[in-house]
């Protein structure tokens, strides 16, 4: 009995570690830093290069596009900060003037955010509570 | 109304205390009289239930804006069908819903089990009747869906999200629904169980049917929130690893688990602490699920309400349920011990295990990374994300282990298998695969999970085949008749077996079409009128805009012409619709053109009304079809396996076989019909030239235009309110319906007119108040009426019993010794 407690003790170890570190190991390239605007204003520089999630508002009359693509220019903000950011593709309805935004994508050097594929996601101004089911999210998956 | 709903919930928690505090008190000093009692009082809640649904259900129907949750998710434009599944629409009327369909389980299961199960009943009462106290005194206390406006009244409600407004997203709850209350049944027997002590497997036998079911109704109702995804949602798939998505998965994982595991325990009776914790494990997903989606923990883009008052009567339920039932587990442990060993790892016992195993990662991992977030903003401070890129990274190699494990375990013997039997079993499977794979490689297929996920199916079919092959030959050879009838005899003298095997052939199917998306093309262009697009071998031509109003929304549709290897297969018709109640909000109507072998997909993202320029997101997704065709071959299997022995039991369970061949025949009529033309694919059939701007003049003309059906007989029309119908007739129609306006006609004259031409009342959207039609309208006062007649017949019931004590014990003393043997004998016969 005891031997066939420590077989079972080591394969269980065994297996969590090995899932374990694979998990750690995936993450590290699948994860995603949450942030407001201002946070990452704060301190842009140790932000170059990361993968972000920005949080902020879309600041008034600040949206152009390209005419005859579908290349947008558009600044967020939030708690005064401000980030330029561009991106090519479909955005959501909800992208309007002042709406709420997430933005997933890399911020360069040169203080622009470059927005990823399918990286705009607008958050609904409903007035609804809790979608009873399955999530309505536009962007965020593909 | 409002109060009398109120009431009915007050009453019902009321009850539901009793029912538990009579039960255990009856079981504990085995007095009967008291547990007919609590038995007594457990139907009545569910009496009181229905009565609760009848109220809200004619609020809906008749409009009565004071109550707020009526009027948060309803308007008196919804269509009458619309108007009664908002019922289920939000949080409070949700959390009613839910509690309904666990009383009408609940009763069920205690109904059909009262005899077999004597000792274990009253504890199995009091479970289920604590969770839904719990429910119900969230309702009470906190979320109440008969809350009214204290000041005025609004004069019509402000309409259900257009979202929801789609026939899968109203048939998607129920089921998910009663998936969910389904696995309260099984946590019930297993708590009573414990607490009794009889943990031998009659327990087991008692779940086994109703996990089986509910794990139907629980793949259906993920099925149906995948194809409302794909239909609806309008961004290309149909799984985004969304927070609510996950959240449904969960226990769907630890059932599925189970419903393994628990074949383990009856035919060599080991895992038993196991089985114990997959169920539980399976009914706290469920509440903690509807914890995570409910209460704002775990953030999302799209709101979900913040409600820290709800998170923490969540909270408190949960632990308790944890400490309970673990507690129970560990006390009994001694109990649980396990009569056998594992005796080698090349056995189906293994192979079994192995499944749970990877099941239970399964849903540790899609819990741990939808809690991420959370999670790290916990321990860290910075909030950290993964994406939907993270979760495919992981779940696609757990997905082809599992195909893998479902191809490998039938092939094993129990206990042992001896080398010879496996090259006997695998030679032909593993063949197939290698051809399978081969194959796809030689036809220039380069995307390699998918390939090796093919090859995987090819794989499990082999096996299956095999199964089904050498044991019809085998009976053919014992009976003595042709292939086909041993095949049917032998399905049918073997139907669990049997059934499984079907739904894993549903389950390779469901994985063709998870495959097929590692060859997913899509890109999003902006194209101009007379502009084309090539994508695939389709060639897209844009050829213009247009704009129509009725009296619900705004809509905007592009038109498209498709071309197929240079061949025009019609025309597809992608739009965008503006409510007027949720103008922020637009449905995205997709054109969609669904062939056996892939979807054209085409979604209107955004538009210039001045330049007619659009910008559209267009997708080809392979074998997409085959996810929804694999879940009708699942139910079907399952509906197989749930066939029972006894009359009794056949009766209820033809409902999810019902179901299931429905489901196929409506599946394979869908995809035929809309393989060679794109019209019936369009759910609209946007049909013909319409800059038609013909606005109703009058009230009574909008009125009337919601009251007449289209009579066009296109599949795209199919019967749309004639406000909502865009095709030529319906424009004609309404050109009519002016003309008989400005003449002074009054409605019912109008509405005589078109009775009158049609020669029926097919031509009307709801039937005229009279005759046979009062049915319709008489539906929430007929279950009101049922309601009434099961709570006058539970009390009459309860009354009754005291006045025969004596001789019911005498014959409960005898009938469960009688019970005893049988079970007893019938065990030996297993």
């Amino acid at each position: 009995m005891p031997a066939k407690t420590v077989k079972l003790l080591i394969t269980t170890l065994v297996l969590i570690t090995a899932l374990g570190g694979l998990l750690w190991s995936t993450m590290a390239e699948g994860a995603q830093y949450y942030m407001h605007v201002d946070e990452v204003m704060a301190e842009p520089e140790a932000w170059y290069g990361k993968k972000l999630q920005v949080h902020g508002y879309v600041v008034e009359g600040s949206r152009f596009r390209k005419p005859e693509s579908l290349d947008y220019v558009f600044q967020v903000e939030n708690n005064g900060e401000v980030i330029n950011a561009a991106y090519t593709g479909i955005v959501p309805d909800t992208f309007q003037d002042g709406s709420e935004v997430v933005i997933s994508g890399e911020l360069d050097p040169h203080g622009g955010f470059t927005v990823a594929p399918n990286g705009v996601m607008a958050k609904c101004p409903s007035k609804y509570e809790a979608k009873p089911s399955l999530g309505s999210d536009l962007a965020a998956s593909n | 109304m409002a109060s009398l709903g109120y009431f009915t919930l007050l009453a019902a928690f009321v009850v539901c205390s009793y029912a538990a505090a009579v039960c255990v008190a009856g079981a504990r000093r085995r007095a009967p009289r008291l547990v007919e009692s609590g038995i007594g009082a457990f139907y009545l809640v569910m009496a009181l239930m229905l009565l609760a649904t009848a109220v809200i259900t004619h609020a809906f129907i008749t409009g009565d804006y004071s109550i707020r949750y009526v009027d948060m998710v309803s308007d008196s434009a919804q269509p009458l069908f619309y108007k009664i599944t908002a019922y289920w629409g939000g949080l409070d009327g949700s959390i009613m819903f839910w509690v309904t369909l666990l009383s009408i389980f609940g009763t069920c299961a205690v109904y059909t089990n009262r005899e077999r199960h004597r000792e274990l009943i009253p504890y199995v009462v009091a479970v289920i009747s604590v969770v839904q106290m719990f429910f119900l005194f969230v309702m009470i206390v906190h979320k109440n869906p008969f809350a009214t406006y204290l000041t005025q009244t609004p004069i019509d409600g402000r309409g259900l999200n257009p979202l929801l407004q789609n026939f899968y997203m109203a048939i998607h709850p129920p089921s998910l629904y009663i998936g969910f209350v389904g696995m309260t049944v099984p946590f019930a027997f297993a708590m009573a169980a414990l607490i009794t002590g009889h943990v031998d497997d009659s327990w087991l036998r008692a779940v086994r049917r109703w996990t089986m079911m509910a794990w139907l109704f629980l793949s259906l109702g993920l099925t149906l929130g995948m194809i409302w995804a794909y239909e609806e949602l309008g961004w290309g798939g149909y799984w985004g690893w969304d927070p609510v998505e996950n959240a449904a998965l969960l226990p769907w994982f630890t059932a599925t688990a189970f419903l393994h595991s628990v074949m383990v325990q009856e035919r060599r009776s080991m895992l038993r602490v196991w089985n114990m914790t997959l169920v539980i494990l399976t009914f706290f997903l469920t509440i903690f699920g509807t914890f995570m989606t409910r209460s704002g923990i775990v953030q999302s883009v799209h709101a979900f309400g913040q409600d820290t008052a709800l998170a923490v009567m969540f909270t408190v339920f949960m632990v308790m349920l944890l400490v309970f039932s673990f507690g129970l587990v560990i006390y009994r442990l001694p109990l649980l011990r396990a009569r056998n060993e594992l005796e080698s790892w090349v056995s189906r016992e293994a192979a079994f295990l192995v499944n749970n195993w990877v099941l239970l990662f399964s849903a540790v991992f899609v819990l741990f990374a939808t809690m991420f977030p959370t999670l790290s903003e916990a321990v860290t401070g910075a909030r950290l994300t993964v994406g939907p890129p993270f979760f495919t990274k992981w779940m696609m190699p757990i997905g082809l282990i599992l195909l893998t494990l479902t191809g490998i375990g039938p092939l094993l013997a129990w206990r042992r298998s001896s080398s010879s039997n496996l090259v006997y079993q695998f030679t032909w499977p593993v063949s197939l695969a290698l051809a399978t794979g081969a194959g796809l490689y030689a036809l220039g297929f380069r995307v390699w999970v998918s390939g090796v996920c093919f090859a995987l199916c090819g794989f499990v079919v082999g096996t299956i085949g095999q199964e089904f092959i050498r044991g019809a030959v085998v009976r053919r050879t014992a009976t003595d008749t042709d292939l086909f009838t041993a095949l049917v005899g032998l399905v049918s003298r073997s139907r669990r077996r049997y059934g499984g095997m079907i739904v894993h052939v549903g389950i390779v199917l469901m994985f063709l079409g998870f495959a097929g998306s590692g060859y997913q093309l899509d890109s999003q262009v902006l194209l101009r009128p007379g502009d084309t697009h090539e994508i695939g071998h389709y060639s897209i031509q844009y050829d213009r805009l247009s704009t129509n109003t009725d009296a619900q929304k705004q809509m905007i549709t592009a038109h498209m012409t498709v071309f197929e290897d240079g061949v025009n297969v019609g025309g597809l018709t992608p739009a965008r619709w503006y409510f007027f109640k949720h103008e922020s909000e637009p449905t995205t109507e997709v054109g969609i053109r669904h062939t056996v072998s892939e979807d054209l997909y085409i979604v209107l993202a955004g538009y210039e009304v001045g330049d007619q320029a659009g910008s559209f997101q267009i997708t080809v997704n392979p074998l997409v079809n085959w996810i929804w065709f694999g879940f009708a071959v699942l139910a079907l299997g399952t509906g197989l396996a749930l066939l029972p022995e006894s009359a009794f039991a056949y009766a209820a369970a033809t409902v999810p076989a019902g179901t299931a061949t429905a489901s196929t025949a409506l599946l394979a009529a869908a995809l035929t019909l809309s393989s060679p033309t794109a019209a019936a694919a369009q759910p609209l059939g946007l049909q013909g030239a319409q800059q038609e701007v013909n606005i109703a003049a009058s009230p009574l003309e909008i009125d009337l235009r919601r009251s007449l059906v289209c009579m066009c007989g296109s599949p795209g029309c199919g019967k749309k309110i004639l406000a909502e119908c865009v095709c030529a007739e319906a424009a004609a129609t309404r050109e009519e319906l002016k003309g008989l306006v400005a003449e002074g006609l009054t409605r019912d004259e109008v509405l005589r007119f078109y009775v009158d031409k049609h020669g029926s009342q097919e031509a009307l959207a709801m039937p005229l108040d009279e005759g046979f039609n009062r049915l319709a309208w008489l539906f929430p006062y007929l279950l009101a009426a049922t309601a009434a007649v099961a709570l006058g017949g539970a009390l009459v019931r309860w009354t009754r019993h005291g006045r025969e004590p004596q001789l019911t014990t005498g014959n409960a003393q005898a009938d469960a010794e009688f019970q005893a043997r049988l079970d007893d004998e019938l065990r030996n016969l297993d």
